[in-house]
């Protein structure tokens, strides 16, 4: 009786069965080995790996460490100082950078006519698509000493002078520098998912609180932002879940050796200490730190977002 | 008549508050700012490179010159990066695409068992990875360090736009789908001659995020090749041009060209596909995210 009913659930496969199988299957393929292989790699960081002029031999035979690359880079006062930048550029990005293009939409909807909203979307999108290669040496042609505008356009301020400009690029001003750039960088295309969102806002809502006599600014605050709250947390989440990464690219291309102290982040961090300084064990303890507290920032989130909210990544 | 159409007129044109003045210029000013970042590139690249040295540009180039243009065009090894550049795009959207739209695919079909299992193994690596130095002893044991396919292959599939897309494909009416499984065609022409021509806009728009990505990107380059011959990229080479432009005061130059304006010609140039390629885009982007908004 028992067999039977087995049978009766296990369906044989068919030539579909088959072809979906085997497709999805190609895909966890590369998934597992350009992926999770790595993740296997992860042992380095328990391993003797600085220096290894052979990787594979280290993580196969090499000496296990246990934890003392974990507690070396603990008492690393360059590990901290790294820390510290990521985490307030970081914050500062978070308070800043990631309200901006929510302010952006809300701003941009209050536009009444089409064209200059097309005309002012487009115009500041387009930054999305340059390159931080690219986009840096923007920066660091607009900010330099002699040749750039920013010393002139701060002069008019009496921020700075002729005879002694302010160097922006230095360690003083640095953190200004990416913050700004990364709002005028992101702010356009950030703000495309929360005009999407405001555009679903059923019209009935907005006319029914006319009949009230709503003001407008109520309207974008009682109406329109509660309307996008949902779109706002998952943004939240997945930015809270970044706390510790950045775009190696954008700190990579506004990097000196002048504001280095400064602007040194983890993500630039773990690449020096691996392609510069070679010390493979180390790095890849410090990466995969930070890829726990990642994860556990994003899970821990994620929670307090649904109990609180209803609203959630997963 | 005239009167009517003139009071029609009237009616629909929008009454603007003081809050609405401030707003447009408000706006105004930060797309001018935003503008202003490229033009200031631009007039800089056409300028003599001596004179700009002495004090800059702000509205005009100073000593209008094509010289840092020719400079460009005559570097030879600019144009093995661009080359690099233009094969390394389009080969990895074409085989990111359909590998990552298959997948979407399958993922989609109610003929895949273990579904969950799937999603789950694929979802985890969206928050965790293994990072650059795994990375690095991968591509070196499996050969594709220093190879041009270091570009191509390890990023055939993304995760995310597999998840756009196949959102996309829950929309198509399932009906299609069981019309053509009647008419007894396979899995994959199912994929092939249905899915695919009505999906052309999430294609586009992935096939463009794809695109600007590989355009874009330069850590590649630098973590996972020796920028050789074929593996050299644009914005690598760009990116070398402006350290170098950087460290120079551009009095070292006898030349009407300096190091920096000479890069700022390479900017430009290395910008002039994604300037094509933008009104398309554009075109495109909204209808994707919007599309990506919708979480399944």
């Amino acid at each position: 009786m028992e067999s039977v009913l087995f049978r009766k659930k296990r369906k044989k496969w068919n030539a579909r069965n088959w072809t979906v199988f085997i497709v999805a299957t190609l895909g966890l393929v590369y998934i597992l080995v350009f992926h999770y292989v790595p993740m296997v790699g992860l042992l380095l960081g328990f391993k003797d790996a600085d220096y290894s002029p052979n990787l594979l031999e280290t993580l196969l035979f090499g000496d296990w460490v246990g934890f003392s690359h974990f507690r070396a880079f603990l008492q690393d006062v360059n590990f901290w100082n790294v820390m510290e930048n990521t985490l307030i550029v970081n914050l500062i990005l978070l308070l800043l950078n990631f309200p901006a293009p929510i302010i952006f939409a809300l701003i941009l909807n209050e536009v009444k006519h089409m064209t200059f909203k097309k005309g002012i979307h487009v115009v500041t999108t387009f930054p999305h698509f340059i390159s931080w290669a690219i986009y840096g040496g923007i920066i660091i042609a607009l900010t330099d000493q002699t040749t750039g505008i920013m010393n002139p356009i701060l002069e008019l301020f009496g921020l700075s002078s002729a005879e002694n400009p302010v160097y922006l690029m230095g360690a003083d001003y640095i953190w200004a520098v990416i913050i700004i750039s990364s709002i005028l960088k992101s702010v356009g295309w950030g703000s495309i998912v929360y005009m999407a969102a405001i555009a679903a806002i059923d019209v009935e809502l907005y006319e029914a609180a006319e009949m009230d006599g709503i003001t407008r600014w109520q309207k974008a605050i009682y109406i329109t932002l509660p309307s996008i709250a949902s779109t706002v947390t998952v943004f939240l989440l997945l930015n809270i879940g970044r706390l510790l990464s950045n775009s190696f690219e954008q700190f990579n291309s506004l990097q000196n050796s002048v504001n280095l102290t400064r602007s040194e982040v983890l993500a630039t961090y773990i690449y020096n200490l691996s392609f510069s300084a070679r010390r493979f064990g180390y790095a890849t303890a410090i990466g995969f730190f930070n890829s726990c507290i990642s994860l556990i920032l994003l899970i821990v989130s994620n929670f307090i977002s649904k109990k609180t909210t209803g609203e959630g990544l997963f | 008549m005239a009167e009517l159409s003139k009071a029609l007129y009237k009616k629909k044109r929008v009454r603007m508050y003081v809050a609405d003045y401030i707003i447009y210029i408000f706006l105004s000013l930060f797309a001018l700012i935003t503008f202003y970042q490229l033009w200031y590139v631009i007039i800089g690249s056409f300028s003599n490179g001596q004179q700009y040295a002495s004090g800059g540009v702000f509205l005009w180039p100073e000593g209008f010159t094509f010289a840092n243009y020719e400079v460009i065009f005559r570097d030879t090894t600019f144009w093995t990066a661009f080359r690099n550049s233009v094969l390394r795009t389009a080969t990895g959207v074409v085989v990111e695409l359909l590998f990552t739209a298959a997948v979407a695919y399958a993922m989609t079909n109610k003929y895949l068992r273990c579904r969950n299992a799937y999603y789950w193994i694929f979802i985890f690596t969206m928050f965790f990875s293994g990072g650059i130095v795994p990375m690095y002893l991968l591509l070196r044991v499996i050969g594709l360090y220093d190879s041009f396919w270091v570009y191509i292959i390890p990023s055939m599939f993304s995760v995310y736009n597999m998840l756009i897309i196949s959102n996309f494909y829950r929309g198509i009416p399932y009906s299609l789908y069981e019309a053509a499984e009647l008419d007894g065609a396979g899995e994959l022409t199912i994929w092939a001659t249905v899915y695919m021509p009505l999906s052309k806009p999430v294609l586009a728009t992935v096939s463009l995020w794809i695109a600007v990505e590989h355009w874009n990107s330069y850590m590649g380059t630098m973590l996972y090749t020796e920028a050789g011959e074929w593996t050299l990229t644009l914005q690598y080479y760009l990116k070398q041009l402006i350290n170098e432009a950087s460290g120079s005061s551009g009095t070292e130059y006898a030349d009407e060209v300096t190091a920096k304006t000479v890069s700022y010609a390479g900017i430009i140039v290395a910008l002039i596909p994604i300037m094509c390629f933008y009104p398309f885009i554009q075109k495109h982007f909204t209808k994707g995210i919007m599309i990506g908004s919708l979480k399944g």
